[in-house]
């Protein structure tokens, strides 16, 4: 593979004639011919009434196919050797990282332009050059695994957990309703803090592609935004208005409306009236930061590296690294131990506990995706039993998994702590979480 | 009307750089740098020093890819992005700039709201351009010093904003200034564009320093020409120029 260790790239053709719309991701792009060869072999196998979807290279590299609606195909190729002794060789799981990519590349595709502009393709060059508006939101797709974002992966909402979370709700609601909207939601350094009821009845796919946007949108230090999107399940064709609006730097309220009010008008009126008050109650959650739990839960720090809980039925997820003053540098650093949190959240769903994709209330589930990616292999479907908690020893760090029908807890600790007692600290840990919080 | 304007004639154009500034241009610095202001925030002065707050917004005009986002970054001192992405819809960024008036010895604070809009998302959703034209003050009509085009689209980009409204201030922007080696616009083609036009032309471009010095000239200009045309429109039909100093927390 001529790429760069671990690097993942992000290929699109159109489906029936192949040509290269865009690539992104990698610093160095593949040669022409690599891609065509890529879209050849898929065509070839379509030819025989075959669908490949993927494939894995001697040396670890991975290609995985998927084309949408007739129209688009997208290529993930990894280059292979990501780092992780969890999953090396292991194919399922690096097949449903890249999955989720294609599919989430897609849904971006969708939110910017509409489903139309990309299935109608009436014009090839001018789509090419539509589609760089995505570029943006992919890339930063691309990387919100560096940023302690699991979202793209589980398609749960990242959230943070605010101290007093009955205030801000209701700023959220009543700022909803007045600008006449049922879907509103603040977010505060990228992740949830809350939402109105609807929001989280849109698909969790949306729901994570709009914390992604709002992220991008946040970082750029913009005070306001005024951003027509197309929800990929809710609305493909009919474009929405997001109105964003940067309450203090790191905390942002969103909402999806229609016509009216304009920005101008939500912003000089509604704005201040609504949030003015809850200034001092938004700096408190921003000083939660980016352990995305209220100082009331207390965790048994020394003991945790990483958690990642979900709440399976709402389809939200809490996360944290190293949120110990521990600061070791026997311990492994902040970004690997996300990268070893995305491994083993990967490693225990498609071995042990599968993850039923529960289907966008009001919206059709994308055909044949989540049966594909729910899959957890032959592993676990010899098993006459579904497994509640599973464990892994590696050479950096101790993992526990455990799973209630409500929750799923991922948790990483330091080797010192004593495999026999990782159990009784991930039941702990799963309580303190839930417990107070409601989560 | 805005091209007579001697530059430096209503407000202090090096302001920033005397002693008697310092108190105030530190309410926008943090750590030596632009402090960022999030929508419920503003420069919070001593109560006994309180000055007062006017607001603009400030719609940049001009071609994909010549550089609005940008500057607009530059002058609010957000970090330049690094790699050219196109706005996919309206995004607007504020910054606080404080001036003191020449005869009245009198010191504001500028809220400038630059309004940010990608021509695709113009093109593509009727609503957007309608939005940007919502009580604007003033338009900055952009061209980049690299792009020939967006030279020669310039009076069609300005023949839009020919309204009956006239009370805008219209300026014209040369990005890219710093990259004369791919120049593709003369300095006399420029001059020339400003006699037949009448609009005041800036250039902006190259590294960004410490901050304020780079920006300095530009926001000055602006704000001067800001001023002018509200105490032209109070003095035509008597409307109070204290209309825009809105109560800030």
């Amino acid at each position: 593979m001529m790429l760069q260790d671990g690097s993942t790239q992000i290929l699109c053709l159109t489906a029936q004639s192949g040509v290269p719309l865009f690539s992104r991701g990698a610093s160095k792009q593949l040669p022409f011919s690599v891609i065509g060869s890529l879209n050849g072999v898929h065509m070839f196998g379509d030819g025989q009434g075959v669908a490949l979807s993927g494939c894995q290279t001697d040396c670890g590299g991975r290609v995985v196919w998927r084309v949408f609606h007739d129209s688009v195909m997208l290529i993930a190729v990894n280059g292979g050797h990501r780092s992780g002794g969890v999953v090396q060789g292991h194919v399922k799981g690096e097949e449903l990282f890249l999955e989720r990519l294609l599919e989430n590349v897609w849904n971006c595709m969708v939110l910017v332009l509409g489903r139309d502009e990309l299935t109608g393709m009436k014009n090839v060059e001018r789509l090419k050059k539509d589609l760089r508006s995505c570029f943006g939101l992919i890339d930063q797709l691309l990387e919100d695994g560096h940023r302690g974002v699991m979202g793209n992966l589980t398609h749960c909402a990242d959230c943070l957990l605010p101290p007093d979370p009955a205030l801000v709700q209701e700023a959220v609601d009543g700022f909803t309703r007045s600008v006449d909207s049922e879907f509103g939601c603040l977010v505060v350094r990228g992740r949830i803090a809350a939402a109105t009821e609807k929001w989280w009845r849109l698909a969790p796919q949306e729901v994570v592609l709009l914390s992604a946007l709002m992220r991008t949108l946040s970082a750029s230090g913009s005070a306001s935004c005024d951003y027509p999107v197309f929800l990929p399940q809710g609305s493909p064709t009919v474009a929405h208005r997001l109105l964003r609006f940067q309450l203090l730097p790191g905390a942002d309220v969103c909402v999806l409306c229609g016509p009216a009010p304009t920005l101008h008008k939500a912003q000089s009126d509604l704005v201040r009236q609504f949030w003015s008050p809850l200034a001092e109650t938004l700096r408190d959650c921003l000083a939660v930061g980016e352990r995305c739990l209220p100082a009331a839960v207390i965790l048994r720090a020394p003991e945790i590296l990483a958690l990642l809980v979900v709440n399976r039925e709402a389809r939200r997820s809490v996360s944290c690294v190293r949120a110990g003053a521990d600061d070791s540098p026997a311990l492994p650093s902040r970004p690997r131990c996300w990268e070893l949190l995305r491994l083993f959240y990967v490693f225990a769903v498609t071995r042990y506990f599968g993850q039923e994709e529960a289907p966008a209330p009001g919206a059709p589930a994308e055909e044949g995706a989540d049966s594909r990616s729910g899959a957890s292999g032959d592993f676990v479907a010899g098993l006459s039993h579904q497994p509640l908690q599973c464990y892994l020893v590696t050479e950096e760090c101790k993992c526990y998994g455990l799973q209630t029908p409500q929750h799923q807890l991922f948790l990483l600790c330091p080797l010192s702590v004593p495999t026999f007692a990782l159990r009784n600290v991930a039941t702990q840990t799963l309580s303190a979480v839930t417990a107070d919080t409601g989560f | 009307m805005a091209q007579d304007l001697q530059p430096g004639s209503i407000i202090i154009p090096d302001w920033h750089q005397c002693a008697e500034s310092k108190d105030f241009f530190s309410r926008i610095l943090y750590k030596k740098k632009r402090k960022q202001f999030g929508l419920l925030e503003s420069p919070a002065m001593a109560p006994q020093a309180a000055v007062d707050t006017v607001q603009y917004k400030v719609f940049l005009s001009g071609k994909n890819g010549v550089g609005k986002t940008s500057l607009a970054a530059r002058l609010a001192g957000l970090r330049i992005p690094s790699m050219h992405y196109e706005t996919t819809g309206i995004e607007t960024i504020v910054l606080y700039w404080p001036v003191k008036l020449r005869e009245s010895g009198r010191v504001l604070f500028f809220r400038l709201q630059l309004w940010d809009c990608g021509e695709n998302a113009l093109r593509r959703f009727d609503h957007l351009l309608p939005s940007c034209k919502e009580q604007v003050d003033a338009v900055l009509f952009l061209f980049s010093f690299t792009d020939r085009t967006s030279f020669d689209d310039l009076p069609n980009q300005i023949a839009r904003w020919s309204g009956p409204s006239d009370r805008v201030v219209k300026m014209v922007v040369g990005t890219k200034f710093d990259l004369f080696m791919h120049s593709d616009v003369t300095q006399r083609e420029v001059r020339q564009f400003q006699e037949t036009q009448g609009l005041p032309v800036l250039c902006t471009g190259g590294e960004v320093s410490d901050g304020l010095g780079d920006v300095a000239n530009f926001l000055n200009g602006l704000a001067e020409r800001l001023w002018h045309q509200d105490c032209m429109a109070a003095t035509l039909d008597r409307r109070p120029t204290q209309c825009r100093e809105g109560a800030l927390i």
